[in-house]
């Protein structure tokens, strides 16, 4: 099949332009603000490398399909016949159309509304209206919906790529992988599910702010805490007992390479193990979740999940993040325009008032009218007006650089409130961005 | 329903609306402590996202505020320090198409249902929330309470931006 066509010259952003842009502890406000670099980053990182497409969950039965987006690539992903999940580009092979129109549901077949083309749930072209109009030289089965040319799967988490060679996804995802465990290992039976709803939300703001930081949360969330100190035992105040976001706590940034990374906080909650574990008695079902936790990972690694419930606070560039109790998806939209989409996580194999507190958990703080994202969204907000000022336009990532080491798994380590995630994501991104020039 | 049941209703319906206005009011003008006043004591403020058929605590909802959480709420919004909240939203909201459900009872109280139309301004952008509410009002001390909110907004299944406002 023929992706590529054609490709013309433009005027794009050379490659010592680019590099000019990230320097050493310091990043340029046109990497956040310029149509030309966006236009590069949709070519560039969403149209070759590999990107988060959506949860082996979401598509339970043959013919569930959601439409989700690479870049400016409107696709669907779909679960054929053969119970194989694929990614087809989301466009009529004749005139173009949109095939899909719904954001999800269920289907027999992907029928293009308007000339009638109808395809097969594997892409293939099924039938045209009137086939006398075309000649012997149209042959259907070259004329099937696009597929995503390579497509992968870690723990159920979905990911394709638009370019027909490269790196695999093992290699992509290099020592993020693991940390898919923390998730997924937080049902004691391995199976997570996104089918507890998802807040779609939009800031005004580039979408490589929404990162790993652990040095803003004491003042964009300030009202938050404020709030926790009220009252210690509510919602996730209980998970933030002492103040993880000091540069004194166990705490950790880390660099995981290829521009993933967390904010590592299994030493810091599994001190107080002994506090989440009484704190999940309290809840019904809690007391069977603990034991089986136990029984299907063993002591240590069971209070290590039971102590990060679910959230191992990573970030995979360019588009994915798990955080909390929810799957996110990072969605550019333009320079100034970033879509969120969180998917509430629900764990198989625990009684539903565990994931009753979750969601109560996700709700308290996250989606549109959530206590924290909203404020998150506001910051970001300013940071991107803030950015326009172009006369002294560099963006101060340098915190902690003295004071980071590489740890003996190659990963790059900084306390809390250091900035060694961005300038780990800078560093993938300028990689990104120049390889093809 | 014949003439007179509709006029001993109209009564009642006159006393709901009052509530009604006055409690988009208490909203639209950031009077977060006397709107929450307007609660009973046991209480649930409810904005489904992605379906009005979503379920309280099975799929997550965009406010799911029981009375500690929605005191926390408030609380915060109440703080120098809700930054999407500073400036504060300007808000108008319209409340119409109010009725009495079947369970009305007027001494005891029950479900009513409106329509409402909020207009948000902040920063330079507008924005329009038109939705379903049933409130569930509870007569006590002879004063209507709310025990229960519920806003099914139009647009709960869509890209939304900071709703951080009493909806």
């Amino acid at each position: 099949m023929n992706q590529t066509a054609v490709t013309w010259s433009q005027p794009t952003p050379s490659r010592s332009a680019i590099e000019s842009l990230v320097q050493e502890g310091r990043v340029h406000s046109r990497v956040y603000t310029d149509q030309a670099i966006f236009d590069l980053e949709l070519e560039r990182i969403f149209h070759t490398a590999w990107v988060y497409i959506g949860h082996d969950s979401e598509l339970p039965k043959i013919g569930d399909y959601q439409t989700r987006q690479m870049g400016r690539t409107p696709v669907v992903m779909v679960r054929g016949k053969d119970k194989q999940v694929r990614v087809l580009i989301n466009r009529c092979r004749h005139r173009g159309a949109t095939v899909v129109e719904t954001e999800c549901g269920n289907t027999k077949l992907l029928r293009c509304w308007y000339h009638g083309w109808v395809y097969e749930l594997d892409g293939s072209l099924r039938e045209v209206p009137e086939p006398g109009g075309y000649g012997p030289e149209f042959k259907c089965e070259k004329m099937g919906l696009s597929q995503v040319p390579r497509v992968a799967s870690h723990r159920g988490f979905i990911f394709a790529s638009l370019q027909p060679e490269g790196e695999s996804l093992s290699e992509f995802l290099g020592g993020a992988a693991e940390q898919f465990d923390m998730l997924v290992n937080a049902s004691p039976t391995g199976e997570i599910f996104l089918d507890a709803g998802v807040n779609k939300t939009e800031y005004r703001g580039n979408w490589k702010l929404v990162g790993m930081d652990g040095y803003h949360p004491n003042f964009v969330h300030a009202s938050v805490v404020a709030g926790w100190a009220r009252n210690s035992e509510s919602g996730i105040g209980a998970m933030h007992r002492e103040d993880p976001f000091s540069d004194a706590a166990l705490t950790l940034t880390r660099d995981l390479g290829h521009g993933h990374a967390m904010l590592d906080f299994r030493a810091q909650r599994l001190k107080s193990y002994s506090k989440h574990a009484d704190f999940l008695t309290k809840v019904p079902g809690g007391v069977q979740y603990v034991e089986d936790m136990h029984k299907a990972y063993g002591k240590s690694q069971a209070e290590l999940l039971l102590s990060l419930s679910g959230d191992p606070h990573l970030g995979v560039f360019p588009n994915l993040q798990l955080i909390g109790n929810q799957v996110r998806i990072i969605v550019p939209v333009a320079p100034g325009i970033t879509q969120v989409l969180m998917f509430m996580v629900r764990l198989g194999g625990v009684n539903d008032e565990i994931n009753t507190l979750r969601v109560r958990q996700h709700e308290s703080f996250y989606g549109p009218a959530g206590s924290g994202s909203p404020d998150d969204a506001e910051i970001f907000e300013r940071v991107q007006t803030g950015m326009q000022a172009e006369f002294n336009p560099w963006i101060e990532i340098s915190r902690g650089m003295h004071r980071e080491y590489t740890d003996t798994d190659g990963s790059v380590v900084g306390r809390i409130t250091d900035e060694v995630p961005q300038r780990g994501q800078m560093k993938h991104w300028l990689h990104l961005m120049t390889q093809a020039t | 329903m014949d003439r007179e049941t509709l006029l001993t209703q109209w009564a009642e319906l006159r006393e709901v609306e009052i509530f009604l206005y006055r409690e988009a009011e208490l909203a639209d003008t950031h009077q977060y402590q006397e709107w929450f006043k307007l609660f009973t004591e046991d209480l649930l403020y409810w904005v489904p996202s992605n379906s009005d058929a979503s379920e309280v605590g099975k799929q997550i909802a965009l406010i799911n505020d029981n009375r500690p959480e929605l005191d926390e709420r408030l609380f915060r919004l109440g703080t120098k320090h809700a930054h999407a909240q500073s400036p504060k939203s300007r808000l108008s909201r319209v409340v119409t198409n109010i009725l009495l459900g079947e369970d009305w009872l007027g001494a005891v109280g029950g479900t009513v249902s409106s329509r409402v139309l909020v207009t948000e301004v902040r920063k330079g952008k507008t924005l329009h929330l038109a939705g379903r509410v049933v409130h569930v009002l509870a007569r006590q001390n002879g004063a209507l309470r709310m025990k229960e909110k519920r806003v099914y907004l139009a647009a709960n299944d869509e890209v939304l931006p900071n709703l951080t406002f009493i909806i």
